[in-house]
């Protein structure tokens, strides 16, 4: 790879990330619905892209938002079960439904292809307002991934103004309350669930379209839900801007760390977000805002 | 027929049984006060006519609708509001977040409240309104878990120790605010520790013990029982 499409290749991860931080924190950050079970709708909305490409010839960049559709789909039945347990109790249940979905993933081989997984050999060029996109360079993916972060932190900026968000933010805090002034706490959950899977699925689509792989260990791992996870508490929970800073911050660090150590970077990954943690607990993003006067509520819970 | 009719009301938390068939009645615009000692089972009481502890066993009527068993913002929205010992304002929301969320579409024959008209009553809160209302006072607190829950234009109003740590002169004004709410037609259950307080404000009280009504009648024939203040209120 050249020094350029390596560069290009951070810049798309980053983006990527975004958009996944953005999603899980909508409902961890914005609702206090801690999930470790987001890898369950990455891989809904990465299988659903790459079938619906291999099997039926349609291409990934409309897969993806049907991925996205199939994830946001299948996280109803989910919020509605898990959504009666609350706090660490919700929390255990999502990491429950995301190792089943694993092993659905692993076993339904007619459909998943089981542990071997689906590879795209060749993705033909497209002809967009007038221009040929050819998949074969990064440019093209950088685009698209720069649309996906717009749309990521736009859905939040909306969020955060809007009557649900207002919502959201009652139920963070106390959710009987929330109740008792007459807010239908469940709906609202299932609701941005729904949300948040949507753009998480979307994620999984791009995952697939730039990868051009999936198996169940790349994107239903309980890796990827930590990843999401880290992003959005480093960037800032409840923050619009947060996971665009946790993706820049933990794909650099990852990236650098892993370019000088074959070993180990994992390890000064861990590190990382230990000190985050400890010394910024409202994330990078809360930090920042915070030092800047003036400025209204970002809610860091 | 009594607006809020409480009958045989039982709520458990996990196996311990903490309402043995709780039953009384309030009628509009009246203030009532529930009266008992520390575990008695007032503050679960109002939980549970709230949907917030699901009741076992036992029926809530709203204007003769059951709403026992349903879940509480149902219950909100059917015209009963609460205000909670802990206050339960929403911290990282400023006053006017705060209020904006308690606000409900009126509802045929309960009397309605406007947002400024709140303002009017507290201007503590208006100077305030765009402050988190996490760095209000303890009675501003107050005062704010007060107005948001009559935004919802409620039929009956659940107040649990309204005066608990505020300052004579706040428990005053908060003392005014509760006959100027019953006298618009709102029913207000009092869950009050100060007996003197409670004697003055309600119209009628009542005196729990061991999850149970062990006392029904007017603050003069509570006066008029010292058995009953003795047995089941006094600190002995």
């Amino acid at each position: 790879m050249t020094r350029n499409s390596f560069f290009l290749h951070v810049c798309i991860l980053v983006l990527m990330w975004t958009l996944l931080g953005a999603a899980w924190n909508v409902l961890g950050g914005f609702a206090g619905q801690v999930s470790f079970g987001h890898a369950a709708l990455f891989a809904v909305g990465a299988y659903t892209t790459i079938i619906l490409y291999l099997k039926a010839g349609l291409a990934p960049w409309w897969g993806m938002p049907v991925g996205g559709l199939a994830a946001a789909l299948v996280s109803l039945p989910i919020g509605f079960l898990c959504f009666r347990l609350r706090g660490p109790y919700f929390a255990l249940a999502t990491l429950a439904v995301a190792e089943l979905f694993k092993l659905v993933a692993l076993n339904w081989e007619s459909v998943t292809a089981g542990p071997v997984g689906y590879l795209i050999t060749t993705l033909p060029p497209v002809r967009l307002f007038g221009t040929r996109l050819d998949w074969e360079g990064k440019p093209p993916f950088y685009v698209a991934a720069a649309l996906l972060g717009v749309i990521a932190l736009g859905t939040t900026g909306w969020l955060r103004g809007s009557r649900l968000g207002a919502y959201l933010a009652a139920i963070r805090e106390n959710e009987d309350a929330a109740e008792a002034v007459g807010i239908d706490t469940v709906r609202a959950k299932v609701v941005t669930l729904a949300l948040s899977a949507f753009l998480t699925g979307v994620g999984g689509g791009f995952y697939a379209f730039y990868f051009r792989y999936v198996d169940p260990d790349a994107v239903a791992s309980l890796n990827l839900s930590m990843e999401m996870i880290f992003i959005a508490v480093v960037g800032g929970l409840g923050t619009v801007g947060g996971p665009l800073v946790g993706a820049a911050f933990l794909t650099a660090v990852g990236e650098t760390v892993r370019a000088r150590f074959q070993v180990g970077h994992l390890l000064a990954y861990g590190l990382f977000m230990m000190l985050v943690i400890r010394y910024m607990p409202e994330g990078i993003w809360g930090r920042l805002r915070r030092m800047v006067p003036g400025r209204r509520r970002d809610g860091a819970a | 027929m009594a607006l809020l009719e409480v009958e045989g009301l039982h709520a458990h938390y996990g196996k311990s049984h903490i309402l043995h068939g709780v039953g009384f009645a309030i009628g509009t615009g009246e203030i009532v006060s529930l009266l008992g000692r520390n575990g008695s089972g007032r503050s679960t009481t109002l939980k549970t006519i709230m949907g917030l502890v699901k009741p076992t066993a036992g029926t809530v009527r709203l204007d003769g609708v059951d709403l026992a068993g349903r879940r509480a913002f149902r219950i909100a929205r059917a015209g009963i509001a609460y205000v909670p010992e802990e206050r339960e304002i929403f911290t990282n929301l400023t006053v006017d977040e705060n209020l904006r969320l308690g606000i409900q579409e009126a509802r045929a024959g309960s009397p309605t409240w406007a947002l400024e008209q709140m303002y009017d009553y507290f201007p503590q809160l208006k100077e305030r309104r765009n402050t988190h209302a996490g760095l209000l006072s303890g009675g501003e607190q107050q005062m704010l878990t007060i107005c948001r829950s009559l935004l919802g234009n409620p039929r009956v109003l659940l107040i649990d120790e309204p005066t608990e740590g505020l300052a004579p002169k706040i428990v005053k004004v908060v003392a005014e605010v509760i006959f100027d709410i019953c006298r618009k037609g709102v029913a207000v259950l009092l869950v009050e520790q100060k007996l003197t307080i409670a004697m003055r404000i309600a119209q009628r009280v009542y005196v729990m013990g061991h999850g149970q009504i062990v006392f029904g009648g007017t603050p003069e024939a509570l006066h008029n029982s010292p058995e009953v203040r003795h047995e089941w209120l006094e600190v002995n």
